[in-house]
């Protein structure tokens, strides 16, 4: 298992459309993605989970793979959201 | 005659047809051959993924990629792995699709209503959408047509959903009426997006309206008849054609410059409330935003939004507008715009008292977040701050000098912003108008509010009836002022707009030409009118109309010349 922390910077959030970027970007790997936000747990390959969960930008959200692809995954998840998620 | 929200200007006058909601009810039942239950469910998302994505395919070349956005949105979330996963383990269990899937639905339409946040909220009925789709195919209902109805169709529902509004073309449908929905609904956007007039939230209007009937829809006024006589038909049908006939001649103003007959050109901006409608002010062919009322940030809710949520408000609309100019208005609050949760005290006088610019500098972390979020919104477009309720210089200086503070602290911090920002007024008080020529050597540009100037000016509530007819931009007094601001800014080489509503009023129009105003900031459906407008006068022509007015010393007197050169 491999996790870590980050700050969601893009300005609307994990809403609809970034949501979408980062759930079909997790979709391909084969281990399970969490994010771990306010103590709690959402799926992190599940667009309505993420949208559900009402993260707004400036949150910190804590992103967790477990699985044979955990690192890839891990790294992709960080890279796009550092790069705003497609906003 | 049924009334309701005007959603979409114009008259349709056709006939009714009723889309009804079908009965999806169904007796939940335990299954056995589970495979087969798992099947028929994957079988009906397949269909389902298939005409939403067809529907979607339609929307786009009928109102455009971000309304057929919403569908291509409800297949993502139906192969969404956990819903579809939950559903799937439901009936491996021994639920029948049908309850598998409402369950499933039910629990995130649930969830998303309660969300304290509006878009997530909008997002209830996407999955209410979805939940209705599959359950129609799965119980063999036949969805209604819309791509199929006759010419000259006037669409009646309850509510309408994303899937219905896809097979709505303005060529057979000639009006909307729904019993849900307000102006800013997805319905209303997108009956605007294809010109066809729309009358929402009228209340029983499926069991008042019978299909086949004849009705017209006046989405102008908000007005819905039904079976008109044929005199009501010919004075419908002769306002109609004088709607569209203006209209198709206001289109050709699209894509010009804002330029009088004799050469001088003019910026023209719109007035929003909110980050979305500066999309309507793209739409409507705004040069810009001369007035973003950041009230709504601040309203409905039970504590001050943080900087955070402000500064992605004010850079998503510096993104739409992609580089026009974008005047931001701080906070204007107290007056009639109260908020609970400032605890503010009640006020014999409100609109005398503590409000707007004298709230923000008695406050200043408050006043500081937004100045923040602005200054750090600024890095994404051409914006400008602007002070609400200005009455002396040193509130000017106060409030520049706080945005000194905050750019500092902002570069010390690393964080990018426009250091030549353009920091202005509203004159909107008698006392700003009168010194306009000492605020002019302040500020970097002035923006005159007519609303307010003309009630402080004439000391009147224009809501109260027994003084209402004092109110009038085109008092002498409340003339002579807008004359003196305009004046004083041209002397010191700032730009004066004016952002009230007088600056759409025909009257006003070459008045303040004459007196040398650089900038109008009207609504977004009267730029092309307020633009043809403009055209229509020469410097000349509006210098002796304006010497005229300026001349005479009454309202009446004012008013009843005006009528007879425009």
């Amino acid at each position: 298992m491999v996790s870590k922390l980050i700050t969601l910077t893009n300005p609307q959030g994990f809403h609809m459309r970034p949501a979408s970027v980062f759930t079909t970007a997790m979709g391909k790997y084969s281990c399970d993605v969490t994010i771990n936000f306010n103590n709690n747990k959402y799926n992190g390959k599940s667009l309505l989970n993420i949208i559900a969960a009402c993260i707004k930008c400036g949150s910190e959200i804590e992103i967790i793979c477990d699985g044979t692809d955990e690192k890839e995954a891990l790294d992709e998840a960080i890279q796009l959201i550092e790069s705003g998620l497609g906003e | 005659m049924l009334n309701g929200t005007p959603a979409s200007d114009g008259i349709g006058i056709g006939r009714v047809m009723v889309i009804e909601e079908n009965s999806l009810d169904y007796t939940p039942k335990t299954v056995t051959d589970t495979e087969a239950e798992l099947q028929r469910f994957k079988n009906a998302v397949k269909i389902f993924c298939d005409n939403t994505a067809a529907q979607a395919e339609l929307l786009k070349k009928s109102a455009g990629e971000k309304e057929a956005e919403i569908l291509e949105g409800h297949i993502q979330m139906i192969k969404d792995p956990y819903l579809a996963g939950e559903i799937e383990k439901l009936i491996s269990d021994g639920q029948c699709a049908e309850a598998a899937l409402e369950h499933m639905c039910d629990m995130f339409i649930t969830m998303f209503s309660s969300a304290d946040d509006e878009l997530t909220q909008q997002r209830a009925s996407d999955v209410k959408d979805i939940k209705t789709g599959i359950l129609s195919i799965l119980l063999g209902v036949k969805e209604v047509k819309i791509s199929a109805a006759p010419k000259g169709t006037v669409i009646v529902a309850k509510e309408l959903t994303p899937s219905m509004t896809a097979g709505i073309n303005n060529e057979n449908i000639v009006g909307i009426v729904t019993e849900t929905g307000g102006k800013t609904s997805h319905s209303a956007i997108l009956a605007r997006a294809l010109e066809i007039p729309a009358v929402l939230s009228v209340n029983n209007a499926v069991s008042q309206l019978s299909a086949g009937e004849q009705v017209i829809v006046d989405g102008t006024e908000g007005s819905v008849i039904s079976s008109p006589d044929e005199t009501l038909i010919e004075k419908y049908t002769k306002k109609r054609n004088e709607y569209l006939r203006e209209r198709r001649e206001l289109e050709n103003y699209r894509g010009k410059k804002t330029m009088s007959a004799s050469g001088e050109e003019y910026e023209l901006f719109c007035n929003i409330g909110t980050p979305e409608d500066a999309l309507n002010a793209i739409d409507s062919n705004g040069e810009g935003v001369g007035l973003f009322r950041t009230e709504f940030l601040f309203m409905d809710r039970n504590s001050l939004p943080d900087e955070d949520e402000q500064f992605s408000a004010y850079k998503k609309a510096a993104l739409i507008l992609k580089g026009k100019p974008l005047i931001i208005r701080t906070l204007d609050i107290g007056g009639d715009k109260d908020l609970p949760y400032l605890g503010l005290k009640k006020e014999e006088n409100p609109f005398m008292g503590f409000r707007a610019v004298r709230y923000c500098l008695k406050n200043r972390e408050t006043f500081k977040t937004q100045i923040r979020a602005i200054l750090r919104a600024s890095a994404f477009g051409d914006i400008k701050i602007m002070f609400p309720l200005v009455t002396t210089v040193e509130e000017v200086r106060e409030g520049k000098q706080l945005v000194e503070e905050v750019k500092k602290e902002l570069s010390q911090n690393g964080i990018q912003f426009d250091e030549n920002i353009k920091i202005g007024i509203m004159t909107e008080t008698a006392s700003a108008a009168v010194i306009a020529d000492i605020l002019a050597k302040e500020c970097d540009f002035f923006s005159i509010g007519t609303n307010d100037l003309t009630g402080y000016t004439m000391a009147c509530d224009r809501g109260n009836n027994d003084v209402s007819y004092l109110y009038s931009a085109l008092q002498p007094s409340v003339l002579r002022l807008i004359r003196h601001i305009i004046e004083c800014g041209n002397k010191n080489g700032i730009p004066v707009g004016m952002c009230g509503e007088a600056a759409a009023n025909p009257m006003m129009i070459p008045l303040l030409i004459s007196f040398g105003i650089t900038e109008f900031s009207v609504s977004a459906p009267s730029v092309l009118k307020v633009r043809k407008i403009i055209s229509t006068w020469t410097k000349e022509e509006a210098d002796k109309t304006a010497e005229k007015v300026m001349s005479l010393s009454s309202e009446k007197e004012i008013y009843n010349y005006l009528k007879t050169v425009i």
